[in-house]
């Protein structure tokens, strides 16, 4: 990235841990709606490097603010505070036209293949719509260009003048990739893509977003609450709680080492696929449901529910810390879960997770272990 | 690139994608397009079939009259009112000795122009305002809304009388203004209503996310999902006009006299009811069995586009 600005560069060096160069930079993103007289704070004080090139997995529980997250990122909301560094400029500050030409570098996919398709357009035209808005081609090359990127997207060329209710989910999301793809992006969000389809369907989609990367030379914000598919696909993953981010690692470290016990716990919660290790394995459960965004715990996040919570976690809000190697834990007592409370179980059925999950390599991952959090 | 299996053992396993394989094209189901199922739906509704046939029928005699008519409408003097019906006369004279059946025929050319124009000019307004109102909330919202509350407050009638007091003139075009002032916020109620709903859609979203514009959102996105509701409204605006326009001439403001509207035939055939009933049922009924035909379309189409609504 030539254009990398002055503000996206000088913080992130702690972030990206020297590898690569961030491509999009979130610092302290703020987005609160308001609920009558109160405020949901969706999420609350962002601070995230993506790296060019990269996926970064993005995981948490349902309401902790992640798809938010991933709505501030393209703008379709605005932010409340903070700036979004994309290419040198800060998304966060662009408005109208300036706002719309971004689009054709930074794309989304979509949760819903069902309802992210106009049931009254063609899907001929629902693909071709970005080019039309841009006036990139007309007439028969913009009909060309569908038609190659339907291929590429593994659909048949020949179904452009097809309704999108013609088309099976695993199609449509096809349909919804190869939208965000026609303007040749830079960066896509993809916000939970495969969590409306059956299991067969997303191994074949997790596929082709990954040869996608490669042929388009994308980066990935990858937006899931299921660890294992983001483990297959990610090259770090950012753990998220109530708004704020609470862990961010390496995928393979943090699925190895978790560091915050929010994660040791969505690590524990899949189940693993052997009977034998299931039914011996005592998993660290968490209490209680995930509590409000409108009024939230004070200081950590999770200390109503930490199994190791401290009188200091609600007293003083951890900050995101570097604890070597770029992985990133906001925690006061970082790393600790696994060697005291969670010592005889947790360690042991940790292991064992692992030792499973290793074993299952080539077959194990994505979706035949559906998940969790 | 290595190929994914699932851990269950879900069959051979999945191509990668690109490969002719990865996607079995035969799942796509049949291709029926949502107009061609509500035309289906559409055709199953007797009585709305017999609307499509009884309007047909005023609207071919409407075109008819445009060249041909009986007699012509200036000829007085034809027959005396107390005549019975005959061959000549099958719907009679009036008090002026006029051919009913020839007063008829226009009247029914007189009911379809304003009607369908009406229809047309208030569904335009209509829709406009409800998009602009529901797309872009804020301050259109207020502006639209609170015209459609005072709107409401206000009598259609006195509307009416109104408009026609400051143009002057009775005439046609005039009476179709009237109506469309009056009525055109009962579709930009509802269209407004569809727009709030259908503007926090997926598919509205991905469009924005895709850069674009809000005039093509509102065209290409909202306006086509919103077109059943709004097709059965505007049906049922045709009747609505005729009515009206119907009981403007019989109050004597609307058309001006040598036009011939129903209305207005009834009310000079109440005031010949001494003379003749048939002055004033012909056109009665006339009157009666349009309004019937439109509204069964009206109902049929809203069974047809809009299934969950059936009863």
């Amino acid at each position: 990235m030539q254009q990398q600005s002055e503000a996206a560069a000088a913080p992130s060096s702690a972030w990206a841990a020297g590898k690569g160069s961030a491509l999009m930079s979130l610092r302290d993103v703020y987005k609160q709606f308001p609920s009558g007289r109160q405020t949901v704070r969706a999420v609350d004080g962002v601070s995230l490097d993506v790296l060019q090139g990269e996926t970064l997995g993005l995981v948490g529980e349902s309401g902790c603010g992640k798809s938010t997250l991933g709505r501030v990122v393209t703008q379709l909301q605005p932010a409340t505070a903070g700036s979004i560094f994309f290419e040198g400029k800060d998304l966060a500050a662009l408005h109208g036209e300036d706002l719309r030409q971004m689009r054709r570098r930074v794309q989304m996919i979509f949760q819903d293949p069902y309802g992210s398709l106009n049931p009254r357009m063609t899907v001929g035209n629902i693909i071709g719509e970005p080019l039309r808005n841009f006036g990139l081609a007309h007439g028969k090359e913009r009909d060309r260009q569908v038609q190659e990127i339907m291929r590429v997207c593994g659909l048949n060329p020949n179904f452009n003048n097809r309704y999108p209710h013609e088309f099976s989910g695993g199609q449509r999301q096809r349909i919804g990739i190869a939208r965000s793809l026609i303007l040749r992006p830079n960066f896509i969000v993809a916000d939970e893509p495969i969590s409306a389809l059956d299991v067969s369907i997303q191994a074949q989609i997790i596929n082709l977003l990954e040869q996608l990367q490669d042929d388009f030379n994308l980066t990935y914000l990858f937006i899931a609450h299921d660890l294992s598919v983001v483990r297959h696909l990610s090259d770090r993953v950012a753990v998220m709680y109530l708004g704020v981010i609470v862990e961010v690692a390496n995928s393979l470290e943090l699925y190895d080492n978790p560091l915050h016990p929010y994660t040791t716990a969505l690590l524990q919660s899949i189940p693993v696929p052997d009977p034998v290790i299931e039914k011996d394995r005592t998993p660290i459960i968490l209490s209680g449901e995930i509590p409000s965004p409108i009024n939230p715990p004070s200081a950590c996040r999770f200390h109503t529910r930490c199994p190791i919570a401290q009188p200091i976690c609600s007293e003083v809000r951890p900050e995101l810390l570097d604890y070597g190697n770029g992985h990133l834990a906001a925690c006061h007592f970082a790393g600790k879960l696994q060697g005291s409370l969670a010592e005889k179980v947790a360690e042991e059925s940790v292991a064992e997770i692992r030792a499973a999950i290793v074993a299952d390599e080539p077959g194990g991952v994505d979706g035949a272990t559906p998940v969790t959090a | 690139m290595t190929t994914i299996t699932t851990g269950l053992n879900m069959g051979p396993p999945i191509a990668p994608p690109g490969s002719p394989e990865a996607t079995d094209y035969s799942i796509a189901p049949e291709q029926v397009s949502l107009w061609q199922d509500a035309w289906r739906r559409f055709r199953r509704n007797k009585l709305s079939m017999l609307g499509i046939f009884v309007f047909a029928v005023v609207l071919i005699t409407a075109l008819v009259s445009i060249f041909w008519t009986p007699y012509s409408l200036y000829q007085q003097g034809l027959a005396d009112i107390t005549d019975p019906l005959s061959r000549s006369h099958p719907f009679g004279v009036d008090s002026s000795g006029r051919d009913v059946l020839s007063y008829i025929m226009k009247g029914a050319l007189v009911a379809i122009e304003v009607g369908v124009l009406s229809a047309v000019i208030t569904s335009l307004v209509g829709i406009s305002a409800g998009l602009l109102a529901g797309y872009f909330r804020g301050w259109v919202d207020s502006l639209v809304s609170g015209i459609t509350y005072i709107g409401y407050g206000i009598p259609n009638l006195l509307i009416a009388f109104l408009i026609l007091f400051i143009f002057q003139r009775q005439s046609l075009l005039n009476v179709i203004i009237a109506l469309s002032v009056t009525s055109w916020m009962d579709m930009a109620r509802l269209v407004r209503g569809q727009t709030l709903a259908l503007r926090e859609r997926e598919y509205v979203e991905a469009a924005r996310a895709t850069g674009t514009k809000d005039f093509a959102i509102m065209v290409r996105h909202v306006l086509p999902n919103a077109l059943g509701p709004i097709i059965v409204q505007a049906t049922f605006l045709i009747p609505q006009a005729i009515l009206f326009e119907a009981f403007l001439s019989f109050l004597g403001f609307g058309l001006p006299s040598p036009d011939p509207s129903w209305g207005a035939m009834v009310s000079t055939g109440l005031a010949d009811r001494f003379l003749a009933y048939h002055t004033m049922i012909v056109p009665s009924i006339a009157l009666l069995v349009t309004l019937m035909a439109v509204n069964f379309i009206g109902d049929g189409l809203r069974d047809a586009l809009d299934p969950r609504l059936k009863r």
